[in-house]
């Protein structure tokens, strides 16, 4: 029975790869069909209907809502001209030396990353940040990278995500944060490093061209924004100060973000207005993410149905390696499979896969924290199919594939940090 | 378009060159300055700033280029010719890496010429002249780069300010203006009539033109 669960997930994955069907939907029937494999009943206790369908899509509603309300922050952000006015100001003040304007940008990718997550960080700080970049001389490929790894810097303090796995794994917050303040040290160091070694490497680049820059058109729109008040630029910080600092829970430190970059730069008139038309505008953004917990809850439910775990335990225990160090080799080894929609992405497949390791006992539940949290330092930065590494290549004129080999020696080590300490601390 | 096409303008139809001989016209109405205006206007971090400022900014940058001329030229950079300049949309390039190498496409330098020839911009533009410029302008970034307090006097020129704490002010770099410092020491140096921007602009209405063909 276990094999035939591990055969519809490849099948899964295959649908999934073959963009025969969106993650989402591939997921949802997964879920339905595993429930369906191991014999749950249509309704009742451990059921197709109810559990698997009705209580599996609202299990990530928490992480759902974190979603939406970063990215409403982020549009705010978008629309008062903080995210802008951050990035010019270090064109301004970096400007003739490449190098400290992309750890500039850097940084900038990373604050805005911890709040609205990676796809739409992508965008705020790369309409800007990846011409201006250009502009002074850094290459292309390097521009983009520089960004994603940016976001993947901040990610070990990104809100939504804590939530995701918080949820996911049933730990409780405080637990995800303090894993994920021992994987921040490794990716700050290897997005900095990846800076200061390519940078180098590449050196400057300048083209007489006969085109107009990239992006110019959606600068277009940028144009009627002024400048934001410097105590504005704080905003990204706001909803990290206090869900790290004072540990406020998560929706309600992300809350006082927007109603921070709202009355920093807003005439009260004005408010209303902005702040609803910014919600609906993050309902746009926040739509395939959400799609996706959805999609994420109901698998999960399948997956730790009691029949699902009853066949896939004794094969699952098998081939998961229990030595510390035969861990840190074997999944170190894996990472790559969470790239392409493959089986460890954690927003995918990945997610059921977590599952099963808890229900099934093999690793307690920090540690599959702490291996899902390394595999998507790599798949957040390094998937050429995920959304903000499309975006930061293609808009920097270059391809996905062309950013996830230059990306890819430095988040892996990420990876391996985070599974070095995982394996140092929860086995 | 494919690179192994040739891109000459004999391909367009004779309506089709006639516009782009009356685009280029309207082009060359333009004053130097106002082309220097709309690159720094497309270079981002420039969105809300007012034209007069970027006019301002476009002289000063360009004035700069051209006083730079005869400034030490001993560290000739390699030089490397490549086709396939125009389905890319470039005409040269500097790159630091590995070693200071000037990028020239041949293929669009090329059909400037014939371009000129159409046009009849001879008096602005000699026989080989866009080559010449096109090895000044990234002479002019190779001086650039490796000048620090080159930098900082067009800083100071430009005069834009980031940050100001009573007498203490730091200059800020203001994006796209080491591109025009660029521009106008290959037009001062090589001698030529009008600014390489010009061209430049024709340049792109014609590969459009090719293009629609
Ligand atoms: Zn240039």
């Amino acid at each position: 029975m276990g094999i035939v669960i591990l055969l519809l997930m490849l099948a899964g994955v295959g649908l999934m790869l073959t963009r025969k069907l969106p993650t989402a939907f591939a997921l949802v029937l997964l879920g339905v069909a595993i429930a369906a494999v191991v014999g749950a009943p249509l309704t009742g206790e451990n059921s197709i209907l109810e559990t698997v369908l009705q209580e599996g899509s609202i299990a990530q509603a928490a992480t759902m809502i974190a979603v939406l309300i970063g990215s409403w922050m982020g549009k705010l952000m978008a629309e008062t001209g903080i995210a802008s006015t951050l990035v010019r100001k270090i064109v301004e003040f970096g400007g003739d030396r490449p190098t400290v304007v992309a750890l500039g940008v850097l940084v900038v990718s990373a604050l805005i990353g911890t709040v609205t997550g990676s796809a739409p960080a992508a965008m705020m700080a790369g309409i800007i940040g990846i011409p201006a970049m250009v502009a002074v001389g850094v290459p292309k490929t390097t521009a983009a990278g520089t960004i994603l790894m940016g976001i993947a810097a901040g990610m070990p303090f990104e809100l939504p995500i804590w939530q995701f796995f918080s949820t996911t794994l049933d730990l409780p917050v405080e637990t995800v944060r303090g894993f994920m303040l021992m994987l921040f040290p490794f990716a700050v160091v290897f997005a900095v490093l990846f800076v200061l070694v390519e940078t180098r490497r590449k050196g400057v680049e300048h083209a007489w061209s006969l085109a107009a820059p990239a992006g110019d058109r959606s600068r277009k729109r940028a144009k009627q924004l002024g400048d934001a008040p410097w105590y504005a630029l704080l905003a990204p910080l706001v909803p990290l100060v206090l869900a790290l600092g004072f540990e406020l829970p998560i929706i309600p430190s992300m809350l006082a973000g927007v109603l921070y970059a709202l009355v920093t730069t807003t005439r009260p008139r004005d408010m209303n207005k902005r702040l609803l038309r910014t919600l609906y505008g993050a309902f746009d953004i926040a739509a395939p993410p959400i799609a996706l917990f959805v999609a994420i809850g109901i698998l999960l439910s399948a997956v730790t149905l009691p029949g699902a775990v009853e066949a896939l335990n004794p094969l699952v225990t098998a081939i998961s390696p229990g030595h510390p160090v035969v861990f840190v080799v074997v999944f170190a080894l894996l990472t790559p499979l969470c790239l392409y929609r493959g089986p460890l992405n954690v927003f995918g497949l990945g997610a059921g896969i977590a599952g099963v390791l808890i229900s099934a006992g093999i690793y307690p539940a920090v540690a599959v924290l702490g291996l899902t949290a390394s595999y998507n330092q790599v798949f957040g930065v390094a998937d050429p199919t995920s959304t903000q590494t499309v975006w930061a290549a293609q808009y920097s004129g270059v391809s996905p594939q062309q950013v996830m080999v230059r990306t890819l020696p430095y988040v892996w080590c990420v990876a391996l940090g985070g599974l070095i300490v995982t394996a140092a601390t929860q086995l | 378009m494919s690179g192994s096409a040739v891109a000459t303008l004999d391909r367009l139809g004779r309506a089709r060159r006639e516009r782009l001989r009356a685009e280029c016209a309207e082009l060359a109405e333009l004053s130097d300055v106002e082309f220097g205006v709309r690159l720094l206007a497309d270079t981002p971090t420039h969105e809300n700033r007012a034209p007069e400022l970027l006019r301002r900014w476009a002289s000063v940058a360009t004035e700069f280029g051209a006083g730079l001329v005869g400034e030490g030229r001993d560290r000739a950079p390699r030089v490397v010719e490549r086709a396939g300049g125009v389905e890319q949309l470039l005409l040269a390039k500097y790159v630091s890496r590995p070693v200071p190498t000037v990028e020239l496409f041949t293929d669009t330098l090329a059909l400037g010429e014939e371009l000129v020839d159409l046009l009849g911009w001879r008096e602005s533009y000699a026989d080989g002249a866009l080559r010449a410029a096109a090895l000044a302008h990234e002479e002019a970034h190779l001086l650039l780069h490796g000048d620090v307090a080159l930098r900082r006097a067009l800083r100071e020129r430009l005069g834009h300010t980031a940050l100001r704490l009573g007498r203490f002010r730091i200059t800020a770099h203001v994006a796209g203006a080491d591109e025009l410092v660029a521009h106008g020491y290959a037009a001062a140096s090589r001698g030529l009539g009008r600014s390489p921007l010009l061209l430049t602009a024709a340049l792109a209405s014609a590969v459009r033109a090719l293009a629609q063909d």
